[in-house]
């Protein structure tokens, strides 16, 4: 359950950027969790709503994550696809062997704020 | 807006309205403070010449064990020290004191995995153990978990995920992110092979599949097989 620790992370970073702007209240937050980061969204959200109660700055904040895909590049002949699951194998060469690239970002993009 | 925010009660109204709606851009990393600590531990590590290798696995895999065994098989030869990371207790860490070489015990206090500021007070506190602060090859031993501690850089040059052969070998399949992270895969307990269902083969495929550049041992740190490639591996790192 390490999402509870990224979710105090997540509100550690809203605290500074309120203070930052002197904005007294988060509306919405805005992420990308890509799919081989680690994090299930579930349990995220989950953490969210259970700590961002906690504070008025966060009180009643909507959390919107998006999944970015992944790029799969081909060990074999290098082609490159884009993907949210892992494919199988590489379309041009049928090579099983690809090495994943990105897709592990937890990133916050915005943060709307009043 | 002015009948809420109490601008209202007061005569000169001359403030800007900062509180009105605004979307800042951000765009960066929850784990940017994270990270941020594991690069200033690896400048850490590589000023003070170490090599920190961080270790992955369940509980009960055989991390510990596999330390004691290495340093054994390195005394005298290459100095070694060990962050033990734990939920409760420091028994792990009087395992490895007891082989004589500095040790810090980190507790997490119930918290799932170790994080890069803990590696930050932890490798202080072993520079002022004796020989703490001559060390070559630093282990960090991660709490016994498959799944958090991958997310979390530590600053260490090299990640090794281990799996025990009792523990199945579908492990790969099922905790992806801690084999696409590290570069050395080590299959333990390979002595109690034939009394388990555990095709090395194919948890080696798996693992392959998920990152191809997975160097994949297999050894028993108990019957010594298979030992001498992990202690390769040591010796290639080090240099």
């Amino acid at each position: 359950m390490h999402e509870m620790s990224l979710v105090q992370a997540l509100l550690t970073q809203l605290a500074t950027l309120a203070a930052e702007h002197d904005k007294k209240r988060v509306i919405t937050v805005t992420l990308d969790i890509g799919p081989l980061s680690g994090v299930v969204v579930d349990s995220f959200q989950f953490g969210f709503d259970i700590l961002s109660a906690e504070s008025n700055l966060t009180k009643g904040a909507k959390l919107i994550i998006t999944n970015p895909p992944a790029t799969y590049q081909c060990i074999r002949c290098g082609h490159r696809q884009t993907s949210l699951i892992r494919p199988d194998h590489c379309p041009e060469c049928d090579e099983t062997l690809l090495i994943p690239e990105g897709g592990d970002g937890i990133i916050l993009n915005k943060v709307e704020m009043e | 807006m002015c009948d809420s925010c109490g601008c209202d009660l007061v005569n000169n109204h001359n403030h800007s309205h900062e509180h009105d709606p605004q979307v800042i851009e951000v765009h960066q990393s929850l784990l940017a403070a994270n990270d941020a600590i594991a690069a200033q531990n690896k400048a850490h590590f590589e000023a003070m010449g170490i090599v920190a290798i961080n270790m992955i696995s369940s509980p009960g895999s055989g991390k510990t064990t596999l330390l004691e065994k290495t340093i054994e098989r390195l005394k005298g030869k290459i100095r070694i020290g060990v962050l033990e990371g734990d939920i409760e207790t420091d028994r792990d860490a009087q395992r490895i004191r007891a082989k004589g070489v500095p040790v810090i015990q980190i507790t997490t206090g119930g918290a799932c995995h170790l994080d890069a500021a803990q590696i930050h007070k932890g490798l202080h506190l072993l520079e002022q153990e004796p020989g703490g602060d001559q060390l070559d090859l630093l282990f960090i031993e991660n709490v016994g978990n498959l799944v958090c501690p991958a997310t979390f850089d530590l600053g260490e040059h090299q990640r090794v995920v281990l799996v025990s052969v009792p523990e199945g070998p579908d492990k790969p399949a099922k905790y992806p992110k801690a084999f696409i992270s590290s570069q050395i895969f080590v299959i333990t307990k390979t002595d109690l092979l034939p009394y388990f269902d555990f095709p090395v083969a194919e948890a080696r495929a798996d693992a392959l599949h998920l990152n191809p550049r997975l160097q994949v041992m297999a050894l028993s740190a108990t019957s010594g097989e298979g030992f001498e490639a992990w202690i390769d591996y040591l010796e290639t790192v080090m240099q």
